[in-house]
């Protein structure tokens, strides 16, 4: 048996569905946290429950609803499990209106029934369930409350009967077009409703007849079918609700005075400011770098044991440089950081179920309208500083395709949780005490990259953004202390999985390029291994942001691309097998990458954190964006834009750094630079206003045109 | 601040006053079923509730729920004010 659970936005469906598969899938306190359907069996049974996401309408204009209908349609479900948040009982009930047309059993589960009582509600289910023509169940997902008896109502047969909710002529009408759709289709009422509100996706199955009974009934009001079965669909609830709901006044709820301090008129963005702080301070910055520091010491001194120990038992050379030189280094390079990756997942985490997120969304709405994006692409930027691919997914909240596609180029751009070991180690070598400082720079960094490039991409590719912005502001909720710690386990295993998966492998294979040599002999010096002749065909590139040719430093770059965290292992692996410098106790002081200085770190830092997104997520922009196309050139653009970030850093830094370049040489510079670029435009407003003025004129093509 | 009777849209309105919807001014339709679906129709009583820090969007309460809506779309609506 085939289920289906269907509900708004932000109602609970994803903790019923946790609750009755015993699965761990997703939540949170913002609604759109379910991106995509998700399927399990109800424990006990051997019912299909597919959760799809949140929705508060079948209409035919967002992916959610699209998503949802399809599988109605197409994988006929037989039971939809209807749920609904009890608080807001009128809205939601508007959802069931339409399931109820479908020929198909709907249950109607009202949850977080725990909370009515404090919003001074009391609703009879038995009056309700008679009047709606369906059962309907009081539940409370969280508390596992009444989940029993919906199972044991799921187990009863079927029989579906109809609810009749419009007024006469509508009705009327209903029953005459489902006498003329000609198909042997189900949900014939359902099509009917669609038909009269000349519902596009169903344009194939409308015919002459039914255009004139739709075109016939309008004439009875002053305004289209589709604003009126609205209209009729809430005048059916609110008698519904009259019936079967008791309200008492209640007083000021608490989501409503904490909005007070944290909408206020001038302390929201202090308050914000604040908060991203604290978990810039606790994931990237001093608490941070503690425990990494604490950890790599562990896994140097495992290294030295574990070689030791091999050599004892006899392994021959090149087994122990394959464990402690290859996949110790390499794998242990990012397992260092898992204590500092926590901290960050927690705090988002938190973020995520308070429903702050929501409240920043509103918060900077306005400002991230100016540059062309949605107060709502912030969710996605800060899911993304997790990781991108659920940030990109994220996406879908935003209404507008424009908006919704630049926040998708720009997710990459937030450094990641996969990026933060490249931060660490570079600006806690190079930067000692001002480390803190330095990565902090790298954040703001990238929020001004976001900003500038949506200014650019506004300007010129996507230009019809809009204003709308329709979002639920769900209440306030403390932190469930289970559903955090299960949500962050489940990205640290994920982690450690990649770097018992993919990291491994890619250290082993970094290890075997750079011990043996095109003629596979083992044991050759690293310069004149296989990897050190890639690495030297493409280390140019990287030579205007390192002021060196580097073939380690370029082919660990580039390994970015199957995992950020990779470019820290593979650098490990090299120098590991480099030639030993004695007293070398950091990889920076090995031959092999004691070149860089204070400013070619910083642009290394730069390109690698804002270059082209790792597969994984290049794999769900592709989802997003929709074409190859789109995401080429989305990718051409970060990674031009990051390298030439890169090598100015590097160029401007490194002559800082010897004395070729002092504050004022960049600030006449600077002028310089300002002066030619307005000239430049003035030239082309000149050209634009006319060709007369232009030193160009005769020359020009354009002009015998004009 | 608009008195008790007088027609204007919605976002007119200052934070605690009441209205009643007379018409959705709204041509997009994409937008205007949005509206719709989430139970801005005919007749609904709407309060203006909380505003964004920055003046936008706007926090309004209707049908017993809370939703978020930008300054451009309020402007769609035409109402009555109530109170």
């Amino acid at each position: 048996m085939k289920i289906a659970l269907v509900g708004n936005q932000n109602s609970g469906k994803t903790t019923l569905f946790n609750t009755l598969t015993g699965m761990n899938a997703k939540i949170g306190n913002w609604p759109g946290v379910t991106i995509e359907k998700k399927t399990g069996i109800i424990k006990g049974t051997d019912f299909e429950l597919t959760d799809l996401p949140g929705i508060y309408s079948l209409s035919p204009y967002s992916v959610e609803e699209d998503l949802s209908r399809k599988f109605v349609f197409d994988e006929n479900p037989n039971i939809i499990i209807n749920i609904i948040d009890s608080t807001s009982l009128e809205r939601s009930l508007y959802l069931t209106t339409q399931l109820l047309e479908l020929d198909c059993k709907v249950i109607v589960a009202l949850n977080m029934v725990d909370i009515l009582e404090k919003k001074g509600l009391i609703i009879d289910e038995n009056k309700l369930g008679q009047v709606l023509g369906t059962k309907v169940l009081k539940i409370s997902a969280l508390k596992g409350t009444g989940i029993e008896e919906l199972i044991q109502e799921i187990k009863k047969p079927i029989d579906v009967e109809q609810t009749y909710i419009y007024d006469t002529n509508m009705e009327e009408a209903i029953k005459k077009v489902e006498s003329s759709i000609n198909t042997s289709s189900l949900h014939k009422r359902f099509l009917a409703v669609k038909l009269l509100e000349n519902d596009e996706r169903f344009e194939n199955i409308s015919n002459e007849k039914i255009k004139n009974i739709a075109k016939e009934l309008s004439q009875n009001y002053d305004t289209d079918l589709e604003e009126i079965i609205a209209t009729e669909r809430y005048q059916f609830i609110e008698q519904v609700k009259k019936q079967s709901v008791i309200k008492k006044e209640t007083e000021e709820s608490i989501s409503d005075k904490l909005d007070k301090i944290f909408l206020n008129k001038f302390l929201a963005l202090p308050i914000f400011i604040l908060i991203m702080f604290l978990i810039y301070f606790l994931s990237v910055g001093v608490v941070g770098n503690l425990t990494v520091d604490w950890i790599t010491g562990l896994v140097d001194i495992a290294r030295e044991n574990i070689g030791s120990a091999l050599s004892k038992i006899g392994a021959s050379e090149w087994v122990n440089s394959l464990i402690v030189d290859g996949i110790i280094a390499g794998v242990g390079a990012v397992l260092g950081f898992i204590p500092q990756l926590i901290i960050l997942f927690v705090c988002i985490a938190i973020l995520e179920t308070t429903g702050y997120m929501s409240r920043i969304a509103l918060l900077l709405d306005k400002l991230f309208r100016k540059i062309g994006l949605s107060g709502k692409s912030l969710i996605p930027f800060i899911v993304g500083a997790g990781c991108s691919v659920p940030g990109i997914m994220g996406t879908r909240i935003i209404e507008n395709q424009a908006e919704r596609e630049m926040t998708t180029i720009l997710t990459p751009f937030i450094p990641c949780s996969a990026k933060l070991p490249i931060i660490a180690l570079f600006s806690g070598y190079f930067f000692g005490k001002k480390s803190g400082f330095v990565s902090a720079s790298l954040y703001f960094l990238a929020v001004a990259i976001i900003i500038i490039s949506a200014i650019i991409m506004k300007k010129f590719v996507f230009k019809k953004t809009n204003n709308v912005f329709i979002s639920e502001l769900p209440e306030y909720k403390l932190p469930n202390m289970k559903y955090i710690a299960k949500d962050v386990l489940d990205k640290v295993i994920a982690f450690i999985k990649r770097a018992g998966s993919v990291i491994l492998v890619c250290s082993i294979v970094i290890w075997f390029l750079l011990s043996f040599s095109f003629k596979l002999e083992y044991g050759v010096d690293v310069e004149k291994s296989i990897l050190a002749s890639i690495g030297k065909s493409i280390s140019w590139a990287f030579y205007p942001m390192l002021g060196e040719n580097s073939w380690g430093a370029a082919v660990s770059a580039i390994q970015g691309l199957v995992a950020k965290e990779q470019v820290i292992s593979s650098m490990s692996v090299i120098s590991g097998l480099a030639e030993e410098a004695e007293t070398a106790n950091s990889m920076f002081q090995k031959g092999i990458f004691n070149f860089f200085t204070a400013s070619s770190a910083y642009a290394f830092m730069i390109f690698n954190l804002f270059s082209a997104p790792c597969f994984g997520a290049i794999g769900a922009m592709k989802r997003e964006l929709g074409s190859n196309r789109k995401v080429l050139k989305a990718l051409a653009y970060q990674t031009i834009f990051a390298w030439s970030l890169a090598t100015i850093a590097y160029q401007i830094g490194s002559r800082l750094e010897n004395g070729t370049l002092n504050m004022a040489n960049i600030l006449i510079i600077s002028g310089i630079a300002i002066i030619v670029i307005k000239v430049l435009s003035g030239m082309k407003k000149e050209t634009k206003n006319g060709c007369r003025n232009c030193p160009y004129s005769n020359s020009c093509k354009e002009h015998d045109n004009k | 601040m608009k008195k008790i009777g007088e027609i204007c849209n919605l976002s007119d309105l200052k934070v605690g006053q009441k209205a009643k919807v007379i018409k959705i001014n709204e041509d997009n339709r994409v937008v205007r079923r949005h509206l719709l679906d989430m139970g801005i129709t005919r007749g609904v009583e709407i309060m203006i509730k909380k505003i964004a820090p920055m003046g936008d969007p706007i926090d309004i309460s209707l049908r017993g729920y809370e939703l978020c809506i930008s300054k451009r779309d309020l402007q769609m609506i035409e109402v009555e004010v109530i109170r």
